[in-house]
């Protein structure tokens, strides 16, 4: 057979698919997570009870299973089709919790690297961006050196999200892989202080600024500057170093977000016997999650939703009671931030302190706005994509550029940036085929079934809220295995593949249709037999929610292949029907009968039987 | 003298090579309902259009046709499915319509009336993929089944939605071995041991799939079918199907002497 030359109007309708074939879409779960974790993937090995190859999978992705299995804000959850249609969502973060507390094996953990690289890469911050982007530079194969001023690792992860939530040694453990695949790391030593930005400049080909945002946020309301004023940021490092802090027995924390309830249960921990929780929001839109309130309320915490602060009162220059009053609306009509107060109803709590937790800042003073400029709330300014800054080795990454504020988000940041950084330093293009970086809306669109049963969510055991209270246990003791396989097994498996599940013969050849025609227009070529294996029968078609005629593209395929090949099939197997053909046109075979004669006369007649 | 005939049964191909018997009880039948209806035993050449050898196929057609106008019938009667879709498409000056159809129409043979009301079997009907998008079809099949008396069972993929039976687009001679999967996937949602079909092709492809299947004909013009009944295999070699196709031959010449 000659080489087929495929017709612009065949090239098209191939095409098409192409474009429009949601084969290959990932799952609203996946695409949304922003490291792209295979969440379905591992799901269902966990419900197939392989969770050995479970913990795989998530590897394949995330240095910090366990960790994040814990703490992950699981963006993934709120994307969940069983959240979407029976706001059920699957438990994703405590199902990847349950394979790397059980399955995770440290002999496991892929220690290989590139090629060693002569650059050096400096980062500065051991958080969870700084981390994924040394991981990631040091697999390349440069020389890595993480700075981090704390004498720990894990950034917010460890002085922000309290003990109770996260175990510190799961972190320490998590961090070796760093440490086995040869990152080096410069605790206890800050930017700015100890060492200057300026040397590490001169020392390094590149930096990447991963400082997270640890300045607490204060508004200065009449009484912020008395003593007994916090900031969330310093009470739950403090805390979280240290396990204690000097504090009164009644306070009230001030802010809706997950950062005010982490305050609020870490006091309780630290002997606060009465904590009052102050948010603009009413409690069902908080910003923090749902469950998260209901676990404070369990351990005693009480809310004033709807409430804004008025004044700090006290005596002596110290706090002894905080005033407090109606929120009637947060934002005006243009959506900007504008809270609203009925000045008649308010109210005077009684407490020792009152902590700040409505947001954090990021520190910049170790470098000048000449260098690296900055915004609102001292956050670096970067490049949208490439988050290069304006001194083009410098690269910032996480909290600290304001682009992510949840951990995994953070290491998608620490991900992108380690890209940039191996581009910048290899002299590569810095912009091309970066859309896939972070969340993204899938092109999937499913429908569930009409009879899909509303299966509800397995929760995960907890520790009763009364001794929950009394030290930094951790308070989720996740799933059993029974809990974890049932769980699991909730997944939709969110993907089209329609016709893949008609189709016998699509199956043999190809993962999804668009895999099929994507390869043939880049190659311009086709195994004879894929197209010669097509039944003609449409039931992809049939099933295809972009009813793709796929057996006509397979026959447009076969004529130019006929044309090719002198007007035969290049199948040898055809040949047999060549001599059937052949056969069937032959007199022996055929015959060409009119009616009988003495028929025709009556034929009127006797035809009135048909309609 | 000049005959005029109205009206042409093309049996097709595979019914030919299957069963000459039914071949000729048809056309008889047609006789005697629909005076003035000749018949052609003559590939339309779907084989070579399904192969995608258009100028072959153009050639082949043009041959059928001739045939066709020479005869001067303005109504084709198909029993086959291919041979529907094949000349609806090509023939436009001829109205084509399947015995499917035309059945219940002209009503069934007066001893096929009833002949199944006592059988033990549950027939599985096996709607052809060619023609899914043509209903009349499908209740005409449906029909027939009830006037016969036969139990029929409905298989979850069924009409408009029917699975094809392996053998389209020339599939078994290219990929056996894919052809025979799709087979036993057809016949694996099928509950009942036996398929009626209406294309002798299907049928066969059905037999291959694990199951007991008789063509449509084989039961308006024979049995009653029963358990006890000893049902058709697939061929042994392509000679028994020639042998048979020459006898259809025969068996049309007879009728139509």
């Amino acid at each position: 057979m000659k080489k087929v030359t495929y017709p612009k109007e065949v090239l098209d309708k191939m095409q098409s698919i192409v474009d429009d074939c949601m084969g290959d879409a990932p799952a609203y779960c996946e695409a949304e997570c922003p490291m792209h974790t295979d969440v379905k993937g591992y799901v269902n090995l966990i419900a197939e009870g392989k969770h050995k190859e479970a913990i795989s999978v998530i590897r394949e992705k995330l240095f910090l299973p366990a960790t994040l299995g814990r703490i992950c804000a699981h963006p993934c959850e709120d994307k969940c089709k069983r959240e979407e249609v029976f706001r059920q969502p699957m438990a994703v973060a405590a199902l990847k919790r349950f394979a790397a507390d059980n399955y995770d094996d440290k002999k496991d953990w892929d220690l290989t690297i590139e090629a060693e690289k002569s650059q050096k890469v400096a980062v500065i911050g051991a958080g969870p961006a700084g981390a994924q982007a040394a991981l990631d530079l040091r697999r390349k194969g440069y020389d890595v050196t993480v700075y981090e001023k704390l004498p720990v690792f894990g950034g917010m992860m460890r002085v922000g999200i309290p003990e109770y939530r996260l175990p510190r040694d799961i972190i320490d453990h998590e961090y070796s892989l760093l440490e086995d695949i040869g990152v080096k790391f410069k605790m206890g030593v800050e930017v700015g202080k100890d060492i200057s930005f300026e040397e590490l400049k001169r020392d390094y080909d590149a930096i990447i600024i991963a400082i997270g945002a640890h300045k607490g946020v204060v508004i200065p309301i009449p009484g912020h500057d008395m003593d007994g004023v916090l900031n969330a940021v310093e009470f739950l490092r403090v805390v979280s170093l240290t396990r204690k802090y000097d504090i009164g027995k009644k306070i009230a924390v001030i802010g809706g977000g997950n950062v005010a309830i982490d305050v609020a249960r870490s006091a309780r921990r630290v002997g606060v016997e009465e904590v009052h929780l102050i948010c603009l929001e009413s409690k069902p839109d908080m910003p923090a999650h749902d469950w998260e309130v209901e676990e404070a309320e369990e351990e005693g915490i009480i809310l004033h939703d709807g409430f804004g602060p008025e004044r700090i009162i006290g005596t002596d220059g110290k706090v002894g009671g905080f005033e407090i009053k109606k929120c009637t609306s947060i934002f005006d009509g243009d959506g900007n931030f504008n809270p609203q107060y009925d000045e008649n109803i308010k109210k005077t709590l009684e407490v020792d302190n009152v902590v700040f937790a409505i947001g954090q800042a990021v520190d910049s003073s170790f470098v000048s706005e000449d260098e690296i400029e900055t915004v609102r709330g001292g956050k670096f300014k970067v490049d949208e994509i490439t988050l290069q800054t304006k001194t083009e080795e410098v690269f910032v990454a996480g909290d600290a550029s304001g682009r992510s504020v949840i951990a995994v988000g953070a290491m998608a940041e620490g991900r992108k940036a380690s890209l940039s950084v191996d581009r910048f330093l290899m002299g590569e293009d810095m912009y091309e085929d970066r859309e896939g970086e972070g969340s993204f809306e899938t092109w999937l669109k499913t429908e569930l079934d009409e009879d899909e049963a509303d299966l509800p969510r397995v929760k995960t055991t907890q520790i009763d809220p009364n001794l929950r209270v009394q030290s930094f246990e951790e308070v989720d003791l996740g799933f059993t295995e029974e809990e974890a396989v049932k769980e699991a097994s909730r997944c939709l498996k969110c993907e089209c593949k329609l016709c893949m599940k008609e189709c016998e013969m699509l199956v043999d050849f190809c993962e999804c249709p668009k895999e099929l025609f994507e390869s043939i227009l880049k190659t311009g070529e086709v195994d004879p037999l894929i197209p010669y294996s097509c039944n003609m029968c449409s039931q992809c078609t049939i099933v295809c929610p972009e009813e793709f005629q796929i057996k006509d593209r397979f026959m447009d395929i076969r004529k130019l292949m006929v044309k090719a090949n002198e007007g035969k099939s290049p199948i040898k197997g055809h040949g047999a029907i060549e001599v059937h053909q052949a056969l069937g046109f032959s007199k022996l075979f055929n015959t060409a009968k009119p009616a009988k004669k003495d028929d025709t006369s009556e034929d009127d007649v006797k035809d009135k039987g048909r309609a | 003298m000049t005959v005029k005939t109205k009206r042409v049964f093309i049996p097709g191909c595979s019914l030919p090579s299957y069963n000459p018997e039914v071949v000729k009880k048809t056309l008889e039948y047609l006789q005697k309902k629909l005076p003035g209806t000749g018949a052609i035993l003559k590939c339309c050449g779907k084989p070579t259009k399904a192969l995608g050898q258009v100028d072959k196929f153009k050639e082949r057609y043009g041959e059928f046709q001739a045939e066709v106008d020479k005869i001067g019938a303005e109504e084709i009667i198909v029993a086959c499915q291919s041979c529907f879709l094949t000349m609806s498409e090509y023939s436009p000056n001829q109205k084509v319509i399947s015995l499917w159809e035309l059945l219940p129409e002209i009503g069934l043979p007066e001893e096929a009336v009833g002949i199944g009301k006592n059988s033990d079997i549950v027939f599985a009907i096996h709607d052809s993929c060619s023609t899914r998008n043509r209903p009349t079809i499908h209740e005409g099949i449906r029909w027939i089944m009830k006037e016969m008396g036969y139990k029929i069972e409905e298989p979850p993929s069924t009409k408009e939605t029917t699975r094809c039976c392996g053998f389209g687009g020339m599939v078994v001679p290219a990929n056996p071995d894919l052809a025979l999967r799709v087979m036993k996937r057809r016949t694996s949602e099928v509950e009942s041991d036996y398929i009626v079909a209406y294309c002798a092709a299907c049928r066969e492809s059905m037999v291959k799939g694990g199951k007991k299947s008789l063509h449509i004909l084989d039961l308006i013009f024979g049995g009653p079918w029963n358990s006890k009944s000893q049902f058709p295999g697939v061929p042994g070699t392509p000679v028994t199907s020639w042998v048979n196709r020459y006898k259809s031959k025969r068996n049309i010449n007879k009728v139509l002497k």
